[in-house]
C-alpha cells in the first residue's frame, strides 16, 4: 500500500497553467479554493479541470481519475458530456464512457454525512493509485443549517466543518492527492474589518470580494486560492476573471478566461 | 426584529401536526429507493433517530428570534447526528454501548474517527468486531460514489425536457424545463410570473399529459384562468377536465405547511404507489419568496438554515425523483440605478440552476397589453443575456405575431 502511494500518482503539473501564479503547479499536497459568488464560473471551470483529467493521454488528456463529491446537487453531467464531446476527436458513445469511468461522483446532505463520507472513501484512495483528484463543489454548503444547529456556541457550529477540513488535509497528504474546493461568496465583505472574526491580512484579499468564515482550520490549509468574478471593464472582450494567489509566496496573478460550448476557454 | 405572533400561534397550532406524524414517518419502515450517488439521509426533515437529549424541550419564545427554540426538529438533524444506541447495526450489542460511552464515544462520528486499536485496549472489546461494527456504520450512514458512467446511462433513461408550451421560452431554455434541476422565474409584482407559471402547468398537463403539483402561496392562483388557457389548447371538454385532473393545487401560506406539503410528496413518491394520480413530472412553487421573506432579517441565521434546507429539499426531490422544479421569486435592485437581482438574498442566489427574469415590455407601459420580456439570467448550458418576447394574453402564452428573433448576446 505504502508503494502504491508513492509511486503511483501522476503529476498534475500541466493541469491548466493559465489557472495558477507559478509554473508547475498544482503538485500533490495542494489545496486550492475557488471562491466567488453565483454565475461567476466556478462550476464551469470544474467541468473544464474534470475533462483535462479523464481525457486520455492520446486525446490530449491527463488520463487520471477524479472524485467529485457534490454537496448542493450542482453537478450536470449532461453539461460535462457536452464539454467532453467537443473536446474529442472520436465523439462515440464508447469513447465518452471510457472517460466518464475515471470519474467517481458523491452526493452528502450534511457536514456529517460529509464527513462519514470522506471516511468511507479512505479505501478508494488507496486501492485506486490513478485517482489523484479531489474535488469538492461546495464547501459552504451546509455553513447555515450548521450554524442554526451549533446553537450559541461558534465551536460546535464549525466542529464538523474543523473536522471535515482536518481530514481532508490527512487524506491530502497521505494519499497525495490535489484537492479543489469551491466555496460561495454568502456574505458581503464588511467595510469595518474590525467586526469580521477573521481580519484580512493578504494585499489581495482586500482588494477582491472576500470575507473568510469559514473555520480557522480549513483557512490555514489553503495553498493557493482563486477569486471569480465577472468581468466589468468594457476594454477586456472576455467575460469572466480569476485572481489566482499562492499564498505561501504571496503571488498574484490575474487573468481572463470565457465560457463556450466546449468549455473553459482562456 | 419582532416575533411575528401569528406565526408564532400558528407554530404552536402545527406543534400537533408536527409531533405525531413525525414519530410515525420514524416508526414506518419506508423502503427508500436508493441510487448511486444518493442517499435517503435520515433525520433530514424526518426527525429520525435524534436523540431526545440532544433536542431541547420547547422553551417559550424568546422576543429577539423570529423562530422559537426547537428549530432542530424541523431541520431534522441533531446536532450529535445518530447517537450509538444498541441494534443501530449488527454487531453493536448494548454491552459495547456502555464501554464505549464510558470511554467518551456516543455518536457514529466518535466511533468511526477515533483509533479502533486504542479503543480495543482501553474497553476491552474485541479488534476484529470493533472493525467489523465501523465498516457497517460507515456503509450505512456515509454516501455512497457512483462511477460516472453508470450514471451518464441513469440519466439519459431518466431526464426528460418538458416543453413549456411557449416556443420562445423553450428557446431560453434550451428546448425546455429540464428533470432534475430547479429553474427560478423572477420579476417585480405584475411581470407575469403567475401567468406564465399557468401557462406552463396547462401545456404540460394537457400537451404532455403529465401530472403536476402546484404549491401556491401567494393566493394568486385561479382556477377560471387555468381553464381559460386550457380551453384555447384543447376543444374537447374531456380533454379540458383530464388535464385538470392531472393538476394539483395546495395552498401553503408559511414554511411549515409548504415544509409539510413536500414532506406528502415525498412519501407519495417514495411508496411508489400506482394511483390515480400517477407519475408527476413538475413541481411549481408560486412563490418561494412569501413564504421565506417573514423567516430573514435580523442577526438570526435559523431563517437562512431554514430557507437552506428547503433549496435542499427541492433540489433533492428534482434529483430522486427526475421532477422539474419551478419557484417563482421577487426580484431588489442593489441601489436605484443597479441592475435587477433576485431576491432571498445571495445564499439563495446559488441555489437554482436556470434563472429567467421577466419584464414588463418599456412600450407596454401605456398601452397595459400583455406583452412581456423574459431574460436569462443564468444557465448551466446557454450563454446569459438572451431576451425573448412573450404574450401572456388570454390565450395560452404564446409568441406574438409576427416573430420577434431573440437578442444574443
Amino acid at each position: 500500500k505504502l508503494l502504491a502511494r508513492l509511486e503511483g500518482r501522476s503529476s498534475l503539473k500541466n493541469l491548466e497553467p493559465y489557472l495558477f501564479a507559478e509554473e508547475g503547479s498544482p503538485v500533490h499536497g495542494d489545496v486550492i479554493e475557488f471562491h466567488g459568488p453565483e454565475g461567476t464560473g466556478k462550476t464551469e471551470m470544474l467541468y473544464h479541470l474534470i475533462a483535462r483529467c479523464i481525457i486520455p493521454k492520446s486525446g490530449g488528456g491527463l488520463e487520471v481519475e477524479v472524485m467529485f463529491i457534490d454537496t448542493d446537487y450542482h453537478f450536470d453531467m449532461l453539461r460535462l458530456v457536452t464539454i467532453l464531446e467537443s473536446r474529442l476527436a472520436q465523439r462515440t458513445e464508447e469513447m465518452i464512457k471510457q472517460c466518464l469511468g475515471r470519474l467517481f461522483l458523491v452526493n452528502c446532505n450534511s457536514s456529517t454525512q460529509l464527513l462519514l463520507t470522506l471516511y468511507s472513501l479512505e479505501n478508494m484512495f488507496c486501492t485506486h493509485p490513478s485517482l489523484c483528484l479531489l474535488i469538492l463543489d461546495s464547501l459552504s454548503a451546509f455553513y447555515w443549517i450548521d450554524r442554526s444547529n451549533g446553537g450559541e456556541s461558534l465551536n460546535l457550529q464549525e466542529m464538523n466543518l474543523k473536522k471535515c477540513a482536518n481530514f481532508l488535509e490527512k487524506l491530502v497528504r497521505e494519499h497525495h492527492l490535489v484537492l479543489f474546493a469551491t466555496t460561495q461568496t454568502l456574505m458581503q465583505k464588511s467595510t469595518n474589518s474590525a467586526e469580521s472574526f477573521f481580519p484580512l491580512k493578504l494585499q489581495h484579499e482586500t482588494d477582491t470580494d472576500y470575507r473568510p468564515y469559514l473555520c480557522k482550520s480549513w483557512q490555514q490549509m489553503v495553498t493557493h486560492r482563486i477569486f471569480f468574478s465577472k468581468q466589468c471593464s468594457p476594454g477586456n472582450s472576455k467575460g469572466f476573471t480569476v485572481i489566482s494567489c499562492h499564498l505561501k509566496r504571496n503571488h498574484v496573478v490575474k487573468r481572463s478566461f470565457n465560457v463556450a460550448e466546449c468549455g473553459v476557454q482562456f | 426584529m419582532g416575533m411575528p405572533c401569528p406565526l408564532c400561534r400558528g407554530w404552536l397550532r402545527d406543534l400537533g401536526l408536527f409531533g405525531p406524524r413525525r414519530r410515525a414517518s420514524a416508526r414506518r419502515d419506508r423502503p427508500s429507493r436508493r441510487r448511486p450517488g444518493t442517499t435517503s439521509q435520515p433525520g433530514q426533515l424526518r426527525g429520525q433517530a435524534r436523540s431526545s437529549a440532544t433536542s431541547p424541550l420547547p422553551s417559550p419564545p424568546q422576543v429577539s428570534s423570529p423562530l422559537p427554540a426547537p428549530w432542530g426538529s424541523v431541520l431534522g438533524v441533531a446536532r450529535d447526528m445518530v447517537v450509538l444506541r444498541a441494534g443501530l447495526c449488527p454487531g453493536l450489542s448494548e454491552e459495547m454501548i456502555q464501554l464505549l460511552r464510558a470511554n467518551g464515544i456516543r455518536t457514529v462520528v466518535d466511533f468511526v474517527s477515533s483509533d479502533l486499536e486504542d479503543v480495543a485496549q482501553k474497553c476491552s472489546l474485541s479488534y476484529k468486531a470493533l472493525v467489523a461494527v465501523r465498516r457497517v456504520l460507515l456503509a450505512q450512514f456515509s454516501a455512497f460514489p457512483a462511477n460516472g458512467a453508470d450514471l451518464y446511462e441513469e440519466l439519459k433513461s431518466s431526464t426528460a425536457i418538458l416543453p413549456t408550451g411557449s416556443p420562445s421560452l423553450d428557446q431560453l431554455l434550451d428546448s425546455g424545463l429540464y428533470t432534475g434541476e430547479m429553474t427560478e422565474l423572477m420579476g417585480a409584482p405584475g411581470s407575469g410570473k403567475t401567468q406564465v407559471c399557468m401557462g406552463i402547468v396547462a401545456s404540460v398537463s394537457l400537451g404532455l399529459k403529465q401530472h403536476v403539483l402546484f404549491l401556491d402561496s401567494t393566493g394568486g392562483f385561479t382556477a377560471s384562468r387555468l381553464y381559460q388557457m386550457l380551453r384555447a389548447q384543447a376543444q374537447a371538454e374531456e380533454e379540458q377536465l383530464e388535464a385538470l385532473q392531472r393538476i394539483q393545487v395546495v395552498r401553503v401560506f408559511n414554511i411549515y405547511e409548504m415544509l409539510s406539503a413536500l414532506q406528502e410528496l415525498r412519501d407519495r413518491l417514495s411508496q411508489q404507489v400506482v394511483s390515480s394520480t400517477g407519475p408527476l413530472k413538475m413541481v411549481v412553487i408560486d412563490s418561494v419568496s412569501a413564504v421565506i421573506y417573514p423567516l430573514l432579517g435580523g442577526k438570526q441565521s435559523e431563517g437562512l438554515a431554514i430557507m437552506m434546507q428547503l433549496a435542499r429539499e427541492l433540489k433533492t426531490l428534482a434529483r430522486e425523483f427526475s421532477l422539474a422544479v419551478v419557484v417563482t421569486n421577487q426580484v431588489t435592485r442593489d441601489s436605484s440605478t443597479g441592475a435587477l437581482k433576485p431576491a432571498l438574498g445571495r445564499s439563495w442566489s446559488f441555489v437554482p440552476s436556470t434563472r429567467v427574469l421577466l419584464e414588463i415590455k418599456e412600450a407596454a407601459w401605456e398601452k397595459a397589453t400583455m406583452q412581456r420580456v423574459a431574460s436569462l439570467a443564468k444557465s448551466p448550458r446557454q450563454p446569459t443575456g438572451i431576451q425573448v418576447e412573450l404574450d401572456i394574453g388570454y390565450g395560452d402564452v404564446q409568441k406574438p405575431n409576427p416573430a420577434t428573433p431573440p437578442q444574443g448576446l
